[in-house]
Order: C-alpha cells, then sequence, then structure tokens
C-alpha cells in the first residue's frame, strides 16, 4: 500500500516509454522478507519492523536491460494462508517468480517444494523461476545452509541466490537475473520458434494436430 | 494435483504456524491467528486490497492501450504494402532481377521479399548462432517485436488491447465507487477468476466491436482465399476448447455471486479448490502439447469473466481476433520500402534503379511505384509560350519545389533536361536542353529560358513537352523526377503558366538519362560489409567504355582501390591488368578491414589505370563512393552498411577527373 500516493510510483507506474513489461511474483511462506526485499529493490528502503501484507501489493520499476527499457511490476504477496485465493489469482499473469525461503527458518525452506507444486499448478508453463534464501546476514541464527539452498535449486532446476534485504545483498542481483532469463525465454520462443508467431498459426498448427483430442473434451 | 489433495484435507498445509515472526505477531494480539483460515477479511483488509487492484487497473489500462498501439503499428505497416506480382517484392514493389534488388524469403511469411524490405534476424537480435542466416520481412519482424513487446510471445497469443481510437476506459473508477466484494476480491485481469462486474462487460463490449471491424476488414483485403476460413475454423475450434470449462464454471461462480459479504472467505476456499481442478485439467491439456489450447485459452481466460448470456459471443469474437491475427500475420507480408532503409532516403530510392544503360525493359513496373510516390518527387513550375513568328517555343523552367534529397546533407544539385515528345510518342530532338545546375537545394529556383526552333503550330496540339530533373555530380547524373507537360493549351494564350508534380522514371526520363554523355566509360561494383570477417568487400566485376589509351585504339585497364581515411591499415589494392580491351571483366574481390561504423566516415577511392611498360601508367577514370557521395554511389554505400552481408551491386559513371586524395 506504501507506494500509493507516492509520487515516484505514479511517475514509474505512468511512464509509458518502456518495451516490455513483465510481470514478477515474490513468493514464500510468511515473514520470509518477500516486502522487505522488494522495498529494497524499489525504494532502497528497509524497515526490520513486520507489517504483514494485506492479500497483494505491487511496485512498478523500470529498468534498463540489453538496450531495452523493462518495466517490472513486482508483485508483492501475502504469504498467509487466508490470503492465498487472492494471491493465487495473479499467478497466471506473471512471466516470472521469486520463490523465497528465510534460511533462518527451517520451515519456510521445507515449504519450497509446496510453493513450487502451486506455480506449476496456477502458472503459465513458461514461467521462469529463482529460489532465493533471504536473511543471509543472519548468519548466527542460520539453519538452512547455501549448500542445501543450491542443492534444492538444482533439484528443482531452478537458478539460486542468497539475499539480505536488510544488508542489501545480491537483492538487484536476483531481479536482473530474472529479467535476463525472461529475455532469453522470449528470444528463445519466438526467434528458434518462427512457427508461434508466423506461418504456424494461421492454422497449420490447427489442423496439424489430431482433430479428435480437442474435440474429446468438448460437446459441441 | 498433488497439491489439491492436500489442500481439501488439511487447509493449513501452506500456513507456517511455528513461523516465529507468526507466533509473535500473533501474541501482539494481531487479531488472528492461523489456525483459523477461513475467517473473513475485515473492512480495512478489503479497502487495502481494493486499493492495490484499483492501482493495477490503471497499469493495465495503459497497458491495453499500449498493446493496442503496438497492434495499430504492425496494421498500418499491413497497409501501406504494395502487393506485386510474384517477380516483385511483396512489401514494396520493387522488382527482382540483376540489376535490382535480391530476392529474400522471408522465414515467417515465406513470401519474397527485396533485401531492403527485410531484417536478418540475426543481426537484430544478436544471437551468437550465426550460422543460419534468418530473414524476415519487415512485417514479420514488426509482428515478433510486437509479440515481444505485448507479452503475446509468453501468453501464446494478443492480450486484451484497447484500439487507440477508443476512449479511455472510465469504468473503473466506476466499480471503484461500488466497491462490492465480488469485484474487489477477485483481480481484474491476469487471473482467473470470474469477474462479474458491469465494468467488466462493458469492455468486453468495446472490445468485440473493435475486433469485428477488424477482421472484417482483414477479410475485405485479404480478397478471399483461405484466410477467412481460417478465421471461422480458429474460433469455432477455440470455442470448443473453452466450452466445458465454462459451462462447469457457472454454478460455481453463481453461488459465489450470491452472497457477496464476509463469510467469503469460506467461498474463495470452495472456489480455490474448485479452480485447482479446473486448471489441473488445462494443464494437462497443455502439458500433452496441443499448443493450440494454450491460445484458446487465453480466449477464455478473457471472455469466461462476462456473463453467461454473452458468452459464447464474446467468446467467439474474442478467439477471432487471435486466429485473425495470425491470419494477417502470414496473409500480406507487404511494406513499402519507405521507411525501411532511411527516411530522407528513401524517395531516391524510387528513382535509382534505371541508372545504368540496360534498364529499358523495367518500365513497366516503375508506373505502379510511381503513382505511389508521385507526390513525394516533388513539383515542378514551367511557363510555356510560344512564338508563331519565328516558330519558336520557349520554355521557362521557373522552379522546382520538394525534389528528392541525394546527399547525406538532404540536398541537391538539380538541373532540367527537356525535350518535346511528338503526337507518335518520339522526342522530336535527339539533343535534350538543359538548363544550369542549382547547387545544394531541393527548391531550385531555375529562371531559365530554353528555346525550341522549328516547332510548327500544328505541331501544338498532340505535343507534349517532356522535363526530367537530374541531380548534377561528378560521378552520374540521378534522376530526381519527371513531367510531362501537354502543349495543346499553348498556342492560345500569351504565356502557358502551370505547375506539375513531378513522376518517376518512365521511357523519357530513361532516353533523357541515355543522352547524358560518359566519355570515360562505366564501371560495375559490388558492395558487401562481411560482418564475419568485419571487412568491406569490394567485388569490381566489369567496365564497359573506357576510353582507348594506346596506339592501337584500345587499353590495358586494371583497376586501383583505397579506402580512406584507413584506421585499419588497409593495403591499396589493384586488380590484374586485362590487355587490350576497354570492357574489361575482372570479378575480383578485395577486403577491407573495416567496422560498420567506421564505414559511415569512410570512402573507397576507385581508379582505372592504362598499364603502359616502360613509361608512366596513363588515368582512364575514377569513382569516389562513400559517406559523402551522392544519389547512387550514396545509396550503395548506405545499403551496404545497413544490409550488410549481402552484395549490393551497382553500375557507375567514370570521371575524368583524378580524385583529390
Amino acid at each position: 500500500m506504501a507506494g500509493g500516493g507516492d509520487p515516484k510510483w505514479q511517475k514509474d507506474a505512468a511512464d509509458q516509454n518502456f518495451d516490455y513489461m513483465f510481470k514478477l511474483l515474490i513468493i514464500g511462506n510468511s515473514s520470509v522478507g518477500k516486502t522487505s526485499f522488494l522495498f529494497r529493490y524499489a525504494d532502497d528502503s528497509f524497515t526490520s519492523a513486520f507489517v504483514s501484507t494485506v492479500g497483494i501489493d505491487f511496485k512498478v520499476k523500470t529498468v534498463f536491460r540489453h538496450d531495452k527499457r523493462v518495466k517490472l511490476q513486482i508483485w508483492d504477496t501475502a504469504g498467509q494462508e487466508r490470503y492465498r485465493t487472492i494471491t493465487t489469482a495473479y499467478y497466471r499473469g506473471a512471466m516470472g517468480f521469486i520463490l523465497m525461503y528465510d534460511v533462518t527458518n527451517e520451515e519456510s525452506f521445507n515449504s519450497v517444494q509446496d510453493w513450487v507444486t502451486q506455480i506449476k499448478t496456477y502458472s503459465w508453463d513458461n514461467a521462469q523461476v529463482i529460489l532465493v534464501g533471504n536473511k543471509c546476514d543472519m548468519e548466527d541464527q542460520r539453519v538452512i545452509s547455501f549448500e542445501r539452498g543450491r542443492q534444492l535449486a538444482d533439484q528443482l532446476g531452478v537458478e539460486f541466490f542468497e539475499t539480505s534485504a536488510k544488508e542489501n545483498v545480491n537483492v538487484k542481483a536476483v531481479f536482473e537475473r530474472l529479467v535476463d532469463i525472461i529475455c532469453d525465454k522470449m528470444s528463445e520462443s519466438l526467434d528458434s520458434d518462427p512457427t508461434l508467431v508466423g506461418a504456424g498459426q494461421k492454422g497449420q498448427r490447427l489442423t496439424d494436430q489430431p482433430q479428435g483430442t480437442p474435440n474429446a473434451n468438448c460437446n459441441c | 494435483m498433488d497439491f489439491q489433495s492436500h489442500n481439501n484435507t488439511s487447509g493449513n498445509k501452506f500456513v507456517c504456524p511455528s513461523d516465529r515472526q507468526l507466533a509473535l505477531r500473533a501474541k501482539l494480539r494481531a487479531g488472528w491467528s492461523s489456525s483459523k483460515t477461513n475467517e473473513p477479511l475485515r473492512p480495512d483488509e478489503q479497502a487495502a486490497i481494493i486499493s492495490v487492484i484499483r492501482r493495477n487497473e490503471e497499469i493495465e489500462t495503459a497497458e491495453r492501450q499500449r498493446v493496442g498501439r503496438l497492434v495499430e503499428r504492425v496494421e498500418k505497416i499491413k497497409q501501406r504494402a504494395v502487393e506485386g506480382g510474384p517477380n516483385c517484392c511483396r512489401l514494396c514493389g520493387d522488382t527482382f532481377g540483376l540489376l535490382r534488388s535480391t530476392r529474400i524469403i522471408c522465414e515467417d511469411c515465406k513470401k519474397s521479399v527485396c533485401a531492403k524490405c527485410s531484417v536478418d534476424i540475426n543481426i537484430r537480435y544478436h544471437t551468437s548462432d550465426r550460422t543460419r542466416e534468418i530473414w524476415l520481412c519487415r512485417i514479420c519482424s514488426e509482428t515478433r517485436e510486437m509479440w515481444k513487446k505485448s507479452g503475446a510471445w509468453f501468453f501464446k497469443g494478443l492480450p486484451n488491447y484497447d484500439a487507440p481510437s477508443s476512449t479511455n476506459s472510465t469504468p473503473t473508477h466506476q466499480s471503484a465507487s461500488g466497491g462490492a466484494m465480488s469485484d474487489v476480491l477477485l483481480p481484474p485481469r491476469g487471473a482467473q477468476s470470474c469477474n462479474n462486474t458491469p465494468t467488466r462487460n462493458v469492455r468486453v463490449k468495446k472490445l468485440t466491436i473493435h475486433v469485428d471491424d477488424s477482421s472484417s476488414s482483414e477479410e475485405d483485403t485479404n480478397g478471399g482465399g483461405g484466410g477467412g476460413g481460417d478465421v471461422v475454423d480458429g474460433a469455432i475450434s477455440a470455442v470448443c476448447a473453452v466450452a466445458p470449462l465454462t459451462t462447469a464454471r457457472t454454478p460455481n461462480r453463481n453461488s459465489f455471486n450470491a452472497d457477496v459479504s464476509p463469510p467469503a472467505a469460506t467461498r474463495m476456499q470452495r472456489e480455490d479448490s474448485f479452480r485447482l481442478r479446473t486448471f489441473g485439467s488445462i494443464r494437462s491439456f497443455i502439458d500433452s502439447g496441443e499448443r493450440k489450447l494454450s491460445n484458446s485459452f487465453f480466449a477464455n481466460r478473457q471472455s469466461s469473466r462476462t456473463e453467461s448470456n454473452q458468452q459464447d459471443y464474446d467468446t467467439i469474437s474474442t478467439a477471432s481476433t487471435v486466429t485473425s491475427v495470425n491470419n494477417r500475420r502470414e496473409s500480406n507480408c507487404n511494406y513499402t520500402r519507405r521507411s525501411s532503409v532511411s527516411s530522407s532516403w528513401s524517395i531516391s530510392g524510387e528513382s535509382s534503379s534505371g541508372n545504368s544503360a540496360n534498364t529499358s525493359n523495367h518500365v513497366p513496373n516503375h508506373n505502379q511505384v510511381n503513382l505511389h510516390c508521385r507526390e513525394l518527387l516533388g513539383w515542378l513550375e514551367v511557363a510555356v509560350s510560344y512564338r508563331e513568328s519565328v516558330h519558336s517555343l520557349d520554355c521557362v523552367m521557373v522552379r522546382a519545389r520538394d525534389l528528392p534529397a541525394m546527399d547525406a546533407a538532404g540536398l541537391t544539385d538539380p538541373y532540367c533536361k527537356v525535350n518535346i515528345v511528338t503526337p507518335d510518342g518520339m522526342t522530336k530532338y535527339s539533343r535534350w536542353l538543359r538548363t544550369k545546375t542549382v547547387h545544394k537545394t531541393r527548391n531550385p529556383e531555375f529562371n531559365e529560358t530554353l528555346q525550341f526552333v522549328g516547332v510548327e503550330p500544328e505541331e501544338l496540339g498532340g505535343s507534349s513537352l517532356y522535363v526530367a530533373i537530374f541531380d548534377d555530380d561528378k560521378y552520374g547524373h540521378d534522376y530526381l523526377g519527371g513531367a510531362k507537360i501537354s502543349l495543346s493549351p499553348v498556342h492560345n494564350t500569351n504565356q502557358y503558366r502551370i505547375s506539375v508534380p513531378l513522376g518517376g522514371e518512365d521511357r523519357f526520363s530513361n532516353e533523357a538519362e541515355m543522352s547524358q554523355e560518359w566519355p570515360h566509360g562505366k564501371i560495375l561494383i559490388s558492395l558487401c560489409y562481411n560482418t564475419k570477417r568485419r571487412a568491406l568487400v569490394v567485388n569490381v566485376k566489369q567496365c564497359i567504355n573506357l576510353i582507348p589509351m594506346d596506339n592501337n585504339g584500345s587499353s590495358d585497364p586494371f583497376v586501383k582501390l583505397q579506402l580512406k581515411p584507413d584506421s585499419h591499415k588497409n593495403k591499396k589494392y589493384k586488380t590484374g591488368v586485362k590487355w587490350r580491351t576497354l570492357n574489361p571483366i575482372y570479378r575480383e574481390e578485395f577486403y577491407f578491414e573495416s567496422s560498420p561504423h567506421d564505414l559511415n566516415k569512410q570512402t573507397l577511392y576507385i581508379t582505372v589505370w592504362d598499364k603502359d611498360i616502360g613509361k608512366s601508367n596513363d588515368f582512364l577514370g575514377s569513382l569516389v563512393i562513400g559517406y559523402n557521395s551522392k544519389g547512387e554511389r550514396l545509396q550503395q554505400w548506405l545499403d551496404c552498411i545497413k544490409l550488410p552481408d549481402h552484395f549490393h551491386e551497382k553500375w557507375h559513371c567514370l570521371s575524368g577527373e583524378h580524385p583529390t586524395h
């Protein structure tokens, strides 16, 4: 809610001078630091006071990447179950996910697999995911080693970062990497598969596949 | 699926009751405990969520308009396209041939386009794999850009958009004042929930109208063929795929709407699990590799939020947007060459190709192009009077306006060549009269009288005056535009003053061009910037009509080449000597290391020499081609930079002046 009357937000949100618009979603258990992470990135601010996000919030930031202006609409979701209906509703529009756990919280790490299932269930199949272990500044309370995080990421086939919103460690890197991955995916999807946009769409694709399959689920 | 069962049996799976901060928060009488997941949202929470959704609506509205502009941009390019025959570029209508554009097949639409109307995406997208050249016509490359910029690449279909002409959708604010729970809790777009607000309906209707327009115009332009059928097919199959989802969804939505206030959380829970099932099935569709479905699903995503009685209609229309847009994408890959090379340059492109000696057979194809750019070649004002006593026709070339630019500074050095065309379509005089050159202007004031003597009064009726305007340059005179003015009104008025638009090349302009004298002969040069070797490749092909320097009436010509200024320490090159000929054929290639950036500041000096043994070589002619050249030379140079890895071949006249290095 914090961005509502903020002139900077107004400026960024209203700015139409950009090439691409990516919608990103930050998910993870409650209190892993999603909101702090977003505030650090978007406003470069940090507060250790915990205010639970109500449902959903977003911030807009325009970045410059590969000679292209990319407008990021970054959704910050509530980690709490009671808002789940609202938050999952936004999964389908998201091109990238930042899946966050708290390195000082075993439970949040154990939930990662469930969040991945959520992503798989609700998002588009080509959505990109980055696993982030937050609060890496709190070394004394750490319960999840870097290695465990990395192994899980390997297992899930996603990239991995350890970050600290408080100390501003790797925050920017995560977003930049995610934008890069999405950009790569974009070039790949169109350039390596011209049929997606071009000739294939006119009917080749429609006729190529077995006619029975779509109709099997259709009463007409 | 796995998740679903968890969710149904134990709804707390994703809550972390032991979460440190949460536990703290619970102690701090924050008002809820994680075990009560069904607790409804409090008014303040609702308000908070409403405000976020409202902010998002603004972004969504802007985004729809942005996508609408992107779509319109591509549509405009398509509309400007010229549909030529099979032997000419579908975009600009330029014909393919030896001295003309090379034919390129667009990767996406598989249609022939010329080099200027196509883009090598290896260059454009900077991919590492350069082993295969992928060429796209301008429309297909723009369409790809549109897919990237609109996010359609991700959703495998164009998102909802507002046409730029349509007014901003104020309903957003309407719904805001209502603030009904169903409106608020369910995200507006990019989400799966059913949104039943009046707002949504209004917008979808608006979209529908727009869609109908565009698809009908699509059929008009397509002129039948398979295009229309495809639209229908696509729409029907999309609806088929959508149908089970939407019908299955309706009861749930109704119950959801029945009571909108507090125990909504339970409802949401139910909705949640329901949605899981729905999207699980969609997922399996997508996973089974039916990519079409993702397309139609996208349509569903947009339209399933509308009222059920309107649903079928909307689904069809939205689905047809997707498919018809796709159709259009492949249908006419047309594009005028105007903006493809450089804006200031483009016009001369139309008039460029006839400079060489062997161009007479291109005339018919040009008429088409000429119509297209008639007004762009400028205007000519002439005043004609006839003195019957001396049988003299006095033609005053008054001025010309808005001539095409010929050099990098956007200027031209125009002069006129004038002749009389007799009723049987022949030029009356073998020698064309010419005005003086007015330097460095596109709006020359000639104010020069050219006198044709021996014109009989009865001749005037069917004859016309032909004026061709050329750009004066050391290395060839480029055609700027021409006009044919009927002389029939002349004899009954004192002075006949008229302002006429200049047209493209035709038979007479070619004749005027042929009347130019080029005593030093011509040279055929092919240029290519090779991106792999990062070098300018100069292919010296041949020369014709060189001047004889030796006593035997012939010469022993060879060509010397030098690129200046040169930061890469390239050598000066020379071709082999062709003995005893005035029309030598070399076909020799030379590589000058350079970068495209440097080429913008470089000039290639080509000199032709007669090899003499025992005394110094004789100079036969020169050609200077580079960034500060004019007309055809400049165009070839720019083409070479802008379209690398392609040979750009042109005939040029040789000058008798030795270029001062």
